[in-house]
């Protein structure tokens, strides 16, 4: 099997999963967001972990973002991924962090701290998936 | 946020379980013998066929009849029922725990007075059934989320997520390659010392250097091995332990706290490389026991990636915050070390037993067994663990 007919990972699908899923597809991503204390989650959830509340709200991101921490994978583990490929955590604007992939360029020594923007890749399966580049690019 | 650790969990607990139980009997396989034969296509046993032979092991050590037993944790890879039915024992006290949890519930039971002699069993054929700790299936994705909710990025395997907390970790600090790569090479160092250890041919920094990336900024070197094998220990209430043994081994304090916030996304590593936790388990198990870091002859740290260790040196107090890297270059802490630390080659070199056989190794090196790796004179050794930022600290002492 080549990469290009490989199947993406599917994502972990919860009750709360869903919502974020369709809105990535339809390429305006949203995130759960705390009515109470405007805390937002990721990954999604039943309540806000900062004050319990339930009443949480779905609401665009900004797509802004900053690299924490990256990764090169130099061995193949998933048919969709042949090595080299890199994954970065990203410590959005809103608050949380997230697990992605950089677009445009690898990743190096002078990577954390860089401001990244959201954008939507179309795997060759056709999945889609909220990736990063740097921004200015 | 407010800060990771409430200020009552830096109060100083009542030290109630300091020499409360004791180690008086320790087993394990022949992972040497068990590794050729897995290489080789066998499968020399199941999970429970190891986990027995270590029983049987552990109770020979100890002198004790099966009957002598009334507490029974078994290891998370065995059924706990199952482990009973094959084991012969009809405890009044039943748990299963990983091993550090091991100790800490049988100390509670034997404290609690639930049990007075409890064996903890531990068994598993990951080698020979190829367990996946990567990919979609991966081993405990059902209990840490973490583990496969970003493999639709290809984001998979324990070795990415310690390579994730590396990276961040030599940002923050400015720790180096070549700093994290003396860890590895330490614990060969200490390997090539011990018949029991599967990998001993030593290693050099070069090697380290020259070694490939698996997932960067991981080396192959700093990955632990996967291995078949069982480990057992037989823990007995104080004073019926002095009976049983003229050389117990008494468990001197326990600490723990866990960072829960935000781990599915890896921030209690990447972000606080689970410091908070680690020094309020070392802040508890201190108290206990009226030790500190200076007390400690061997340092024994859960290794599944080398990069455990720099941020036990920092979260366990044997070096200031940020200066793990110059520790591991001035101060070394291999064979003739400052630090004896990962005595037996660790996960690293030695067998990946998921932190069972460095209780045995901590069991053995106080009780001056470990012949050419031995530390002289050892009277405390300190085990830690940090698994996704679950921190323990358990300090052994004769």
């Amino acid at each position: 099997m080549n990469a290009t007919e490989a199947k993406t990972p599917r994502p972990v699908m919860g009750l709360y999963d869903k919502p974020m899923w369709e809105s990535i597809n339809a390429k305006a991503m949203r995130l759960q967001r705390c009515r109470t204390c405007r805390t937002w989650l990721y990954p999604p959830g039943p309540a806000c972990p900062r004050c319990l509340s339930c009443e949480l709200e779905w609401a665009p991101v900004s797509g802004r973002g900053r690299v924490v921490s990256w990764v090169v994978f130099h061995r193949q583990y998933l048919p969709a991924y042949p090595p080299p490929y890199n994954a970065i955590s990203v410590r959005l604007e809103e608050g949380p962090c997230m697990i992605s992939n950089l677009e445009g360029a690898m990743p190096d020594e002078e990577s954390i701290g860089r401001a990244v923007r959201l954008v939507y890749a179309t795997m060759p399966d056709g999945m889609v998936l909220p990736r990063f580049v740097l921004d200015g690019t | 946020m407010s800060s990771p650790v409430p200020a009552r969990a830096m109060r100083h607990p009542n030290p109630r379980n300091r020499r409360a139980a004791a180690v008086v009997g320790v087993g394990h396989t022949d992972w040497v013998r068990d590794w050729a034969r897995c290489r080789n296509g066998e499968r020399p046993n199941d999970s429970y066929g190891y986990a027995l032979e270590a029983l049987r092991n552990a109770l020979a050590d100890a002198k004790i009849g099966r009957d002598e037993v009334d507490g029974l944790i078994a290891g998370p890879t065995t059924a706990y029922e199952r482990l009973g039915e094959l084991s012969g024992i009809n405890p009044r006290w039943g748990d299963q725990a990983d091993a550090v949890l091991a100790v800490a519930q049988a100390v509670m039971a034997i404290e609690a007075g639930y049990a007075e002699v409890v064996a903890l069993v531990y068994g598993n054929d990951q080698r020979s059934v190829g367990t996946q700790y990567g990919g979609p299936e991966a081993m405990g994705g059902n209990a840490f989320l973490s583990y496969v909710y970003h493999s639709p990025w290809g984001f998979t395997s324990q070795g990415a997520l310690y390579a994730l907390t590396l990276q961040s970790y030599k940002h923050a600090r400015g720790f180096t390659e070549a700093e994290m790569g003396e860890v590895s090479v330490a614990q060969r160092g200490w390997s090539a010392l011990n018949p029991n250890a599967i990998m001993r041919k030593r290693i050099t920094l070069e090697d380290y250097l020259a070694s490939h990336f698996v997932c960067e900024p991981l080396h192959l070197f700093d990955y632990c091995l996967i291995n078949d094998g069982g480990v057992a220990l037989i823990i007995a209430e104080a004073e019926r332990a002095k009976r049983m043994t003229d050389r117990p081994v008494f468990i001197e304090g326990v600490g723990r706290f866990d960072l829960n916030r935000g781990a599915t996304s890896l921030e209690p590593r990447i972000d606080d490389f689970y410091l908070p936790a680690q020094q309020s388990a070392a802040a508890q198990s201190y108290a206990v026991s009226g030790l500190g870091p200076k007390d400690m002859d061997i340092l024994q740290v859960y290794d599944s990636f080398s990069v455990h260790v720099p941020l036990a040196l920092e979260g366990y107090g044997y070096c200031a915050v940020g200066e793990a890297g110059k520790f591991l270059r001035e101060s070394r802490i291999g064979p003739g070390g400052r630090l004896p630390l990962n005595t037996s080659g660790g996960h690293l070199s030695e067998t990946y037993m998921q932190g069972w056989a460095h209780q045995i190794e901590c069991v053995r090196q106080l009780r001056g067994e470990c012949g050419e790796r031995q530390v002289a004179g050892a009277r405390h050794a300190h085990y830690t663990s940090d698994v996704a930022g679950k921190c323990f600290s358990v300090i052994y002492g004769r």
